[in-house]
């Protein structure tokens, strides 16, 4: 065991430092962070409207800070210009606005402005914001104490209550999120490490290419070579899926619902990270039996072709599944060791009650599976991995896999 | 007396029908350059390979004085087939090979430097090996073989490939490694290289033994004497009369006569015809490489010199 976790340790400090995986583990969370940024970046930018405000009345701190709550955009300043060269600078300043705020426009409810032309039209859809503090110097003007100020200065507001079937709908998408967010953590773990996973035949096949296989056999056993190789992408994996995941929570924190985290913490979870890890050492075992029989991958034989796609068998299913999980597909996709592990993450999402019978079934199915294809992986790879030079026929394997 | 760190008692493998390896049985001791020679097929790294326990024997026993069963920390190996990663860097690469044979990291990279410094690689070891010409890769899987201080190194064609710069560099620290202690089985096809610094070897044909033995004793007992002449009308001379010639060879003015095992070297140059016009004549022991390619093309020059072997 100790020689196998040196491969590991070797595997996992040889990809860290590689740049494919670096830029693999980074450029994918970076590419769904950028466009969740650009979809923020993308929406309209209001340009600032310059808001110039001659005020005789001392309205202009109030309108100030109604603005600074209300209207970002609108930045607001004192002054003392008059009507005259207001109406000549609106003509230049494209973005200002030039309000006039006297006795006479308080006392007749009527406030003059000179516009330019960029700002004029926002202006006058918005305009009400400010009408606020002026109401409130209106109505001070008129005698009203502070206490009746305050009354009529606060809006009635009206509350919408909830029909009950509007309730449990409420209730229900909730329930939705919490289903789907363990499932999609278990969908995310499985296919970081089923990815990571696939490296394990790249690493299999270049140790026959690179000759190396003999050297480190005079170290180890190949079944050392094998557990070690089949760990240290496993962690690989995990790493990854633990960047993917950290990413994806934060983001859905941002965008969707800032109770995900808690969400992701359920005993559920485990189930499906359970059911990723069994899923992973299956196809594991698959690539590092078939790595040890391809040297080189461009001369690959049907058979070696159609054990390299058994991981995406499952990948036509998705759409059946999800449109029915109790349904035919989704129960036969549940007992076929290949698919077993993506088709019950898929149901399990979206399943209200968990079919336990048919995931204890499914379960057993992909636990014997894998030990079978580990011996198998054992015997190709110990014989496999010495052979240089070309690509083992499927005679040859089957005649590994009977010794 | 050389202590016998390994021994190899009755190997036999098959592969299929094929008997590959036919009752092999040698030793290795501390501080010998051992020699395992023979042509291509004959079985040498088939024999490595199961000392090494890459492959099993059908039967046989293979000890390693002091252990049960093959310390294979304790064995230094530089395969035939042999490569090392390519997008590692050289450090990484001898500290991971050093670390599989339980070799202390620290002590590993002291001693790495020195040997990379040695062989003319200094200041490399943060490059990658992609970079590195054949010959320079093949300096560190040398450096790899050695770099945990084995008792037994196995050598399968270290000089092949090498300039003969290189070569020497190899041949020397072999010899200065079997100085030191080291028991050393090398296998080679370079005869000139092998009879330069093995003090014993063991020839294999067919899987099966053919010499066993001190490099003097094999000289002796197989490697008869042989007289070269250069000179005019040889073939009318009736070289092949004379006594102790058990084999006349002519090749572009040239006679090649092979001398039966009681030569005298002096008392039967005395006996040349005196008519015979010589231009240059040599007289010298067949050499291992003349042994090698007679086994090699199953000519079988010993057998014809009168010599039984096993």
């Amino acid at each position: 065991m100790r020689n196998a976790l040196k491969i590991a340790k070797w595997e996992i400090q040889k990809n860290i430092k590689n740049k494919t995986f670096i830029i693999g583990i980074i450029v994918t969370p970076a590419i769904f962070l950028l466009f969740s940024f650009i979809g923020s970046l993308v929406k309209p930018d209001e340009e600032n409207t310059l808001v110039y405000v001659n005020d005789q009345v001392g309205a202009y701190e109030a309108l100030k800070e109604t603005a600074k709550t209300q209207h970002e955009s609108w930045k607001l300043e004192k002054t003392d210009v008059s009507k005259e060269e207001a109406a000549k600078l609106a003509e230049k300043n494209d973005d200002a606005v030039y309000l006039f705020l006297d006795q006479q426009s308080v006392e007749q409810g009527n406030v003059p402005y000179y516009a330019g032309a960029d700002a004029e039209d926002e202006f006058a859809e918005q305009s009400q914001i400010l009408s606020g503090p002026l109401k409130a110097v209106q109505l001070k003007q008129a005698g009203l104490t502070d206490q009746e100020l305050a009354a009529v200065a606060k809006p009635i507001q009206f509350e919408k209550a909830q029909t009950l079937s509007k309730e449990e709908n409420a209730e229900k998408a909730d329930d939705f999120l919490k289903k789907f967010v363990p499932g999609i953590v278990g969908g995310i773990v499985f296919l970081s490490i089923l990815f990571n996973g696939m490296q394990i035949f790249q690493s299999a096949s270049s140790e026959k290419k690179e000759k190396i296989a003999e050297i480190i056999l005079s170290s180890i056993t190949p079944s050392q070579l094998m557990q070690g190789k089949i760990i240290g992408y496993f962690v690989l994996g995990m790493i990854q899926a633990f960047v993917y995941l950290a990413a994806a929570i934060g983001i859905a924190i941002w965008k969707l619902d800032p109770e995900v985290l808690s969400y992701v913490f359920v005993p559920q979870t485990l189930l499906f990270v359970f059911i990723a890890i069994l899923g992973y050492f299956l196809f594991a075992a698959l690539y590092v039996g078939l790595g040890a029989t391809v040297e080189d991958m461009s001369s690959t034989n049907n058979m070696q072709g159609l054990v390299m796609m058994l991981p995406f068998l499952a990948f036509p299913l998705i759409g059946p599944i999800f449109s029915d999980p109790e349904g035919m597909v989704a129960q036969v996709g549940s007992y076929v060791p290949f698919t077993a592990p993506a088709v019950l993450i898929m149901r399990l999402a979206v399943l209200e009650v968990w079919p336990w019978a048919q995931i204890a079934i499914s379960l057993a199915i992909l636990a014997v599976s894998i030990v079978f294809l580990m011996y198998a992986a054992g015997k190709i790879f110990r014989i496999g991995i010495m052979m240089y030079g070309k690509n083992a026929t499927p005679k040859e394997i089957i005649k590994w896999l009977r010794a | 007396m050389l202590e016998t760190l390994l021994s190899v008692k009755g190997l036999n493998k098959w592969f299929k029908d094929k008997h590959a390896l036919k009752d092999i049985s040698f030793d290795v001791k501390r501080g010998e350059i051992m020699a395992i020679l023979g042509p291509n097929g004959a079985g040498k790294s088939t024999t490595i390979r199961n000392i090494m326990e890459i492959i099993q024997p059908d039967s046989g026993e293979i000890e390693f004085t002091g252990h049960q069963g093959i310390p294979r920390d304790k064995i230094g190996y530089l395969p035939e087939e042999r490569g090392l990663y390519k997008n590692v860097r050289v450090m990484d690469m001898l500290l991971f090979l050093a670390d599989l044979k339980n070799y202390p990291l620290k002590q590993a990279r002291e001693r790495a430097l020195a040997y990379l410094e040695k062989f003319g690689l200094g200041g490399k070891e943060n490059m990658k090996l992609e970079e590195f010409s054949k010959g320079m890769s093949q300096k560190v899987q040398f450096i790899a073989s050695i770099l945990h201080e084995p008792e037994l190194l196995i050598l399968d064609e270290p000089f092949s490939g090498l300039d003969p710069v290189s070569q020497d560099q190899f041949k020397e620290e072999i010899y200065s490694l079997a100085q030191n202690g080291t028991a050393i089985l090398v296998s080679s096809h370079q005869m000139n290289v092998i009879e330069q610094i093995c003090s014993r070897l063991f020839m294999i044909q067919n899987g099966q033994k053919v010499i066993y033995g001190t490099l003097d004793d094999v000289k002796t007992q197989y490697a008869n004497f042989k007289c070269t002449i250069r000179g005019e009308n040889l073939e009318q001379a009736g070289l092949e009369n004379l006594p102790l010639v058990v084999r006349t060879e002519y090749k572009e003015g040239m006679a090649i006569l092979s001398l039966g095992t009681e030569t005298e070297p002096a008392k039967w140059l005395r006996q040349l015809p005196e008519t015979l016009e010589i231009h240059e004549l040599s007289i010298d022991r067949i050499s291992l490489h003349e042994i090698f390619i007679d086994i090699a093309t199953e000519r079988n020059l010993i057998r014809e010199a009168g010599e039984v072997y096993a």
